[in-house]
């Protein structure tokens, strides 16, 4: 069972490089029977099931962040070490082995995908937005074999750069980076007015101070401050840019521009009652499982594709995500089993909703 | 007719005819999300815990 999620990990794949596991995979599916497995345009690993015309994708992301660990089997074969063994490629292989498990089913088609750039700015995810329209999907990150996640917030990066004519430094006045200071104080005023009655984190806009710099010559002085937040599902990107410029304009001395950076994403949260939701239920307590949902701070390929298709969602994998990105990243070979033979229950119950 | 106990406050609630077992509902009382557990006889539980986790 673990062949797939071991041989997986061993090809060392950070953003920008997955080309050798992508190969790796997809000869690895063509192993286990899949009726068709192929590299797509943006370079992703794509594995086809079944013809449909009803469809599941299964979206796992197969780069991982920087910084090669030892891939091996520790603590009397227990756990397994190695970079993406939690993020992402526990929940990759785990999808990968459930469709073969499952296998063909009349009238529905397994799309197991191994999206490249993640970790960065998710290309592998936008290339497919307009490939597919499935009827559920099914996204891979580590969130524990017994535990549903529902949610994932939005982020947005900017720059804010505030300027002002050069001034004595005998004169008292406010300088370009106490103005920076101010900004970046407004900010924080503005989302903890927003957060004021908010309990849970994913209900928050989270805002932090990821750098600054300020400089000046003799004309001018400027600071610049870079500011990332993760956002909820109440403020899309757009309105957390446009609340930053009311926000700054009260900022009198200086000129104050916001500049947008990268790609903002939306937060997304999947519908609880779906005929989904209610086959992982199912299929977690077919294994022995208590199911609980997850709501993250964090984001995923779920907010690129889920506001395009509009389908029942849900993000599901084995793996403690508190160690995602850490060099002791380790993955339990028993929950890995457990995941497969729950997420093969659920298919099942998906396709098959007597069963 | 579908009418289950609130295991929270108690509440009588009944279910839609449609109710699916795995449905989530709320209880008009107390508010608390609900999992219809069976049908027949119909049984209602609390619903999965919600938590909340950072990560990707």
């Amino acid at each position: 069972m673990s062949e797939t999620l071991i041989g997986l990990v061993s090809n060392y794949s950070p953003s920008g490089q997955e080309r050798g596991a992508v190969e790796w995979l997809v000869a690895r599916m063509k192993a286990l029977g899949y009726d068709d497995a192929l590299i797509d345009g943006a370079g992703n690993a794509v594995g086809v099931m079944g013809s449909g015309p009803r469809q599941v994708v299964l979206l796992g992301h197969i780069d991982t962040v920087p910084g090669e660990i030892p891939v091996r089997v520790e603590r009397d074969n227990i756990s397994l070490y190695g970079r993406g063994s939690v993020d992402a490629k526990g929940p990759l292989a785990c999808f990968t082995d459930t469709v073969a498990q499952v296998g063909a089913v009349e009238g529905w088609q397994f799309v197991v995908i191994g999206a490249v750039e993640e970790e960065r700015d998710s290309d592998g995810a936008r290339f497919i937005v307009d490939k597919y329209r499935p009827d559920f999907l099914i996204v891979g990150e580590p969130n524990r074999w017994d535990r549903v996640a529902l949610g994932y917030k939005g982020s947005a990066w900017a720059e804010i750069t505030v300027k002002r004519e050069q001034t004595h430094t005998a004169s008292g006045e406010q300088t370009a980076a106490e103005a920076a200071v101010e900004a970046w104080l407004a900010v924080k005023a503005f989302a903890e007015a927003f957060n004021a009655d908010k309990t849970r984190a994913f209900d928050k806009i989270l805002p932090t101070l990821r750098g600054m710099e300020s400089g000046q010559d003799g004309f001018e002085q400027w600071a610049r401050l870079k500011v990332g937040v993760r956002l909820p599902v109440e403020m899309n990107p757009g309105q957390w840019y446009l609340e930053m410029e009311k926000t700054l304009q009260v900022l009198e001395t200086c000129k104050v521009s916001v500049e947008r950076v990268g790609y903002p994403v939306p937060a997304w949260s999947c519908e609880k009652n779906s005929q989904l939701v209610r086959a992982m239920l199912s299929g977690i307590r077919s294994q022995g499982g208590t199911p609980s949902f997850v709501y993250k701070t964090g984001t995923a390929d779920l907010n690129i594709v889920a506001p395009i298709w509009q389908c029942p969602a849900v993000v599901y994998g084995p793996g403690d995500s508190a160690l995602d990105h850490t060099p002791n990243e380790h993955i339990s070979l028993d929950e890995y089993a457990k995941a497969v033979d729950a997420l093969a229950a659920v298919l099942r119950k998906l396709v098959t909703p007597s069963a | 007719m579908n009418t289950v106990s609130c295991p929270e406050c108690a509440a009588e609630i009944t279910l839609e005819a449609n109710a699916e077992v795995g449905e989530i509902i709320v209880c008009p009382d107390c508010g608390v999300d609900l999992e219809v557990i069976s049908l027949n006889p119909a049984e209602v539980d609390l619903a999965p815990m919600e938590q909340e986790d950072w990560g990707e």
